[in-house]
């Protein structure tokens, strides 16, 4: 897969081909919904604010008695980070199962 | 304070809980076990996931969130988002191959990673910088606790804390106490999650789960009140909580001491999946500190004693306690409560001191000055430096510049702006040579300190680089001045280049 005269040299953007170009992908993937959820929730609050405080359709609106985005901050980011991690180690325990020469697990 | 004097039962339990810590820690020694460190026993992703919450809080999480959260509402939760959201980014992008790199510390990652002894010196300064800084803020939990408990004034308190906290690494350290870091956060939750259910009883909300159930609470204040705890940018503009909330991460994801948890594990998989179990126990906590700031509000409120701004600015970092004490709970609650603080406040303490002096001792003094320093010679100056580093601590503390979270951010940004950069072109970036890092890392260290060298003389400099926050724009400079550098200057060794490809990318292969 290398060519042997010119040795890979590392880069994100640039990743080896096979087992590298998977894991990066999956990277960008987790960091894309990583910062969405958190940047751009924030950025659409401010959009649809109606007055400099930020009041607007989020603050009106109620889940679990929560204003809306008060729940989706304090409570429901938190726990999206968490699900973010679950997801990431599923897709790498996959990803490294199936690239693995060794039954042995000794890539672990 | 306004309940002067002296706390007798919550001050017993402080004492019975920091020993029973001693006595368990002895116990586990003399059977052998130890689950710290290299060599220990397993103790299983769960187990694993405890040990990283209860490595990671401290009196900012304890205390100082709460506090922000009571004196600025919706725009503190940049902290409680900064401080879990920043485990994705170690997760996703460090942890695995940090493993893959095998070396032990910060300096030593850096040294090795770079081939620069200067490298190494500059990261070692900017560790125990680190630990300064995030060590001052400790001191300042522990000053305030202990003004509470003995009714006296913070001076006093912060000085009597000091010298309680340094005994205590002194005797953990000479009597070999082991620590056991399941127990510490088991501590840490009851002692945290109890008195916030029975807050929640007495004021009735939803006890059970009381760090779900606050919401009718937040609505009771603006009702009943008129104050707008979830007012969204009442307290920032958009930027200033993007810029805090980005620098807390990419703090997070360069704090030495969160980093250092990966060096050395037995199996990256299991150390992926206790990550999962750490970020989870971390945001127990974190889900429950704003419950307490909004019961603050509504018990001060409710009392008709809503405090000026000057005063609940002084008193926001013990409001956690305060709190309880408002709500009228039995002092052996409040005496755990308090257990809890000082605990997460000790161990902290304990930790960065204890590597803040091994780095002294070890990759300044070994490395450069007299590498045929014997272990000995090592250990004494290691321990010197444990009593060194508390003192400077202490003369910071006793006119603390800020909030405890506020003190805290600052680690952060400094960490954003310097580790976090070195350690992700190190992994991410073959290419990246000593010139870049050393570049970049002083860059990050003036970046870091922007506002307050500059500030005076450009307005617009605090703006976009405020203290607590400059990791926004600082840590993209630093690493566009690392990748410019780098270009300039020759590559680094070819060793290097081919470990990178071959051993930490390329363990599939």
């Amino acid at each position: 897969m290398r060519d042997e005269r010119e040795p890979y040299n590392v880069n994100i953007f640039r990743p080896k081909k096979g087992y590298m170009t998977g894991e990066v992908a999956i990277i960008f993937a987790v960091l894309l919904g990583w910062a969405m959820a958190n940047f751009g929730f924030q950025g659409v609050l401010r959009l649809l604010a109606e007055s400099p405080d930020g009041e607007g359709i989020f603050t009106r609106l109620t889940f679990l008695a929560f204003p809306w985005h008060f729940w989706f901050t304090g409570q429901f980011l938190p726990l999206w980070f968490i699900i973010l991690c679950v997801l990431f180690n599923i897709y790498i325990d996959r990803h490294t199962e199936k690239h693995s020469h060794r039954r042995d697990r000794t890539h672990d | 304070m306004t309940d002067a004097g002296f706390n007798l039962i919550p001050l017993m339990i402080v004492a019975a809980t920091l020993a029973s810590f001693i006595v368990a820690g002895l116990r586990a020694r003399s059977q052998g076990m130890s689950d710290y460190g290299l060599g220990g026993r397993y103790i299983g992703r769960i187990g694993g996931g405890a040990a990283i919450a209860s490595n990671w809080m401290s009196a900012a999480s304890f205390l100082g969130m709460g506090g922000l959260l009571y004196l600025q509402g919706y725009y503190a939760l940049a902290y409680v988002i900064g401080w879990t959201g920043g485990y994705v980014l170690l997760l996703v992008l460090m942890a695995g191959q940090i493993r893959r790199f095998g070396k032990y510390t910060a300096p030593d990652f850096v040294g090795d990673r770079y081939a620069s002894p200067a490298a190494r010196l500059i990261s070692a300064g900017i560790s125990i910088m680190i630990s300064i800084i995030y060590c001052t803020a400790q001191f300042k939990g522990i000053g305030m606790i202990f003004a509470w408990l003995f009714g006296t004034d913070y001076r006093n308190g912060v000085i009597l804390g000091a010298c309680v906290v340094v005994g205590y690494v002194i005797i953990s350290g000479v009597l070999g106490v082991a620590r056991n870091q399941q127990l510490q956060y088991t501590v840490l939750i009851v002692s945290f999650i109890l008195p916030l259910m029975a807050l929640a009883y007495k004021l009735g909300y939803f006890w059970a789960l009381p760090q779900f159930g606050y919401g009718v609470a937040i609505q009771d204040l603006k009702r009943e009140f008129g104050i707008n705890f979830a007012a969204p940018f009442a307290s920032g503009t958009l930027f200033q909580w993007v810029a805090l909330c980005f620098t807390l991460m990419v703090g997070t994801a360069g704090l030495p001491h969160v980093l250092s948890r990966f060096y050395v594990v037995p199996n990256i998989r299991d150390a992926r999946w206790s990550l999962v179990w750490g970020l989870f126990f971390i945001a127990l906590i974190y889900w429950s500190a704003p419950a307490y700031a909004v019961f603050a509000k509504l018990l001060e409120a409710r009392a008709g004693t809503v405090p000026s701004a000057d005063a609940a600015a002084r008193m926001a970092d013990i409001v956690v306690i305060k709190t309880a004490v408002m709500g009228g709970l039995p002092p052996w609650m409040i005496g755990i409560l308090a257990a809890g603080a000082t605990s997460a406040a000790f161990f902290t303490v304990a930790g960065l001191l204890i590597s803040g002096a091994a780095s002294l001792s070890h990759d300044i003094y070994y490395r450069l000055i007299n590498p045929r320093a014997s272990e000995t010679t090592k250990m004494a100056l290691a321990k010197g430096a444990v009593v060194a580093l508390a003192g400077v601590v202490l003369l910071i503390a006793l006119n603390p510049p800020g909030l405890i979270a506020e003190i805290t951010a600052v680690a952060f940004a400094l960490a954003g702006n310097t580790i976090f950069p070195a350690f992700l072109l190190g992994i991410w970036w073959g290419r990246a040579n000593r010139h870049g890092v050393i570049a970049g890392m002083l860059t990050g260290v003036v970046i870091t300190f922007a506002a307050p060298l500059f500030g005076s003389f450009l307005p617009a400099v605090a703006g976009i680089l405020p203290l607590t926050s400059s990791a926004l724009f600082g840590a993209p400079l630093v690493i566009g001045v690392m990748v410019v550098v780098s270009l300039l200057t020759p590559p680094p060794p070819e060793e290097m280049r081919r470990f990178l490809s071959e051993q930490v990318h390329g363990h599939m292969e």
